[in-house]
């Protein structure tokens, strides 16, 4: 059960380039979302057995022979996969009418979700070396996806982001490289026993400050983040909705915490140096926001922006810090997928992203204007939408923390993240509409449909606050706040 | 010792060469020198099986294909490049060798002898029953090469309607 978050988007993948030779348009569209949903779900009937036994490990045979496929599921990773399938989900969706003037649906799709197996897988294995396989798996499949265009910025922007990813997964690989040469082992639980009993704290900080360069590019916090601005606006907006939306989070943030946490173990020093990064990250790629005229280059900043609050929280390390980081996670998820998925629909119906031509859409496209405002106040913080709790959860745990300058200046950034949010709703939707944009239409159904989906999660799940997060939050932020324990509690 | 030094200092320079040559065919070469010293590295460091994977996959086989797609190509597209951005590689080398000398330096005597680990037994018996998870992750990463090509050399079609 737990193994078909790998294998079904991998066979469907690769089953699409031939599905795509008989139907091009039809059966790839709902391959594909019937595929995804069957993951939500599927994630969603894990819920209840993950609350009441706290982790499950599988085993897999193969014909009747044992062998070594195994993989772990607690509270944190069952968040990320319910996070990715729903996510994209909704993506999916989105590019049903999005891919129409593009073509190759079925190649796009398999792309895609390659790139979901590779993310499920990395969430799901239990090894240091499988994290960077399944690491590399989900970033083959963006590069080729980024560039799936060919227009010139577009395979500028892969091009640039191909050369960085690879310096991340290097170090990222010296890292693994080194702590499997001191404990003999890659799997997360020997790994962690072994690091414990072993006296060689030079080189494990070494090897952090690797896995931080590594992961911290992969999660474009600042000042690792010189990719992302052009990366994320070239792609089509799907993928912009996938890479802001879920991939930063799982290679960068996901690997980063999970093995920090879970394997080598939060000192008060990393904690420092992880929440300062994200302090800059945040207050830095917010101001770098205010001044950009292209939506999508501004939406790119802001997720620089947003991934510093969750680093923020889960490097204070204190159980209030870790839930309101991850609640803050599946906040910017959906609402950062909803603002790259509206960008894509401005983009459709106007063929600009030019925040100064735009101007008076929201008289013409209310849909679009609706679910633009959602995101952006939820993101922004404004309650009762789902990133508001999930901001004060963060500056309620810095404060409880004592750490009032990191909270102060957590507030600061807020008020510049609805500053810019305001900006891009003032220019693009609200005013007198400008004669060209009289005439355009709402964006077709299933992308209107798939932001309406996201605009939706973000305001009920701050309405429902507390049953999310006392059901589905806490045992998540539990699970990484047991530390090396938790590893240890897998029994592998 | 003296071999090995020797063999990792040609492993550096012709490393850096087919980065800094402007002759594609000439870098190609240093790329298959390089790995061909690499391969000598594993094997005197008692990794066969990486050295054969090393020598036959890199060396040989990822050569060829550099050859043949530039024999493939074309000349005048060569794009000139400005100053600066020709200095920036070997001063980033540079730094780079000495930052890691400092560091290698001062771990040189503190990484931990490798304890022997659960994780060992014949070449065959790690791949497919130890390590079997990243034969998964392998076709995965097939997968998505396969896919990309098909994506990045598409022609561009006039989609019709089912």
């Amino acid at each position: 059960m737990v193994f078909s978050f790998i294998v079904i988007p991998l066979l469907v993948a690769a089953f699409l380039p031939l599905v795509g030779k008989f139907s091009r348009k039809l059966l790839p569209d709902v391959l594909t979302n019937a595929a995804l949903a069957f993951l939500l779900f599927n994630s969603i009937l894990l819920i209840k057995p993950i609350f009441n036994h706290g982790v499950i490990v599988q085993n897999l045979n193969w014909l009747g022979e044992k062998v070594n496929l195994q993989v772990a599921l607690d509270g944190f990773n069952l968040f990320m996969l319910f996070t990715i399938s729903l996510v994209s989900l909704c993506i999916a969706l989105f590019s049903i009418d999005y891919l129409e003037h593009y073509g190759h649906k079925s190649t796009f799709y398999a792309l895609f979700l390659v790139m979901i197996a590779g993310m499920n897988g990395l969430v799901l294995v239990p090894d240091l070396f499988s994290v960077y396989l399944f690491l590399e798996v989900a970033a083959v499949a963006s590069y080729a996806l980024v560039a799936f265009g060919l227009g010139y910025d577009e395979l500028e922007a892969s091009f640039k982001y191909l050369m960085l990813s690879v310096v991340a997964s290097a170090f990222a690989l010296l890292s693994i490289t080194v702590i499997f040469g001191m404990t003999g082992s890659l799997n997360f639980q020997a790994v962690a026993q072994g690091l414990q009993d072993l006296e060689a704290r030079l080189v494990l900080g070494v090897c952090v400050a690797f896995f931080i360069m590594g992961f911290g590019l992969k999660a474009a916090l600042v000042p690792f983040h010189a990719w992302l601005p052009d990366a994320h606006p070239s792609a089509p907006a799907p993928i912009s909705a996938m890479l802001s939306g879920l991939l930063i989070k799982v290679s960068g943030i996901y690997a980063l915490f999970r093995i920090i946490y879970s394997v080598i173990g939060l000192t008060p020093v990393l904690s420092q140096v992880l929440m300062a990064l994200g302090t800059i990250s945040m207050v830095v790629a917010a101001l770098l926001a205010l001044g950009q005229k292209d939506v999508k280059r501004m939406l790119a900043y802001s997720s620089i922006s947003q991934v510093g609050y969750i680093v923020l929280g889960l490097a204070l390390g204190t159980p209030l810090g870790i839930a309101g980081a991850l609640f803050h996670l599946f906040n910017h998820a959906v609402a950062k997928g909803l603002l790259f998925l509206n960008s894509g629909s401005i983009q459709h119906i106007t063929g600009t992203r030019n925040l100064d031509e735009l101007g008076g859409l929201g008289k013409v496209v209310p849909v679009t204007a609706g679910t633009n405002l959602v995101g952006a106040l939820s993101i922004a913080g404004v309650p009762p939408l789902a990133g508001f709790w999930s901001k004060l959860v963060i500056i309620m745990a810095l404060i409880q923390a004592r750490e009032f300058g990191y909270a102060l200046v957590a507030i600061l950034a807020s008020i510049l993240t609805l500053w810019y949010y305001l900006l891009i709703q003032r220019k693009a939707f609200f005013g007198l509409v400008a004669e060209k944009w009289r005439q355009v239409k709402e964006a077709p159904f299933w992308m209107s449909a798939a932001n309406v989906v996201l605009a939706l999660v973000c305001i009920l799940a701050g309405i429902f606050f507390t049953p999310i997060f006392k059901t589905w939050i806490s045992p998540a932020a539990e699970a990484l706040a047991r530390g090396i324990q938790q590893v240890l509690m897998w029994g592998l | 010792m003296a071999i090995q030094i020797i063999l990792l200092c040609g492993l550096v320079i012709f490393s850096a060469l087919a980065i800094l040559l402007r002759d594609l065919i000439k870098a190609a070469l240093s790329l298959a020198v390089a790995s061909l010293l690499l391969g000598i590295i594993f094997f005197r460091l008692a990794a066969p099986y990486a050295a054969v994977f090393e020598i036959s996959v890199v060396a040989g086989l990822i050569t060829v294909l550099f050859i043949l797609t530039i024999a493939l190509t074309k000349k005048g597209d060569e794009i000139t490049e400005a100053r600066l951005v020709k200095l920036a590689f070997p001063v980033f080398l540079i730094l780079f060798l000495v930052i890691d000398g400092l560091v290698m330096k001062s771990l040189l005597q503190k990484i931990p002898a490798l304890p022997s680990g659960p994780e060992s037994g014949t070449f065959g018996e790690v791949l497919w029953k130890q390590r079997t998870f990243d034969l998964v992750a392998q076709v995965g990463v097939i997968l998505a090469g396969v896919l990309a090509v098909l994506a990045l050399f598409r022609k561009k079609e006039e989609d019709k309607d089912e």
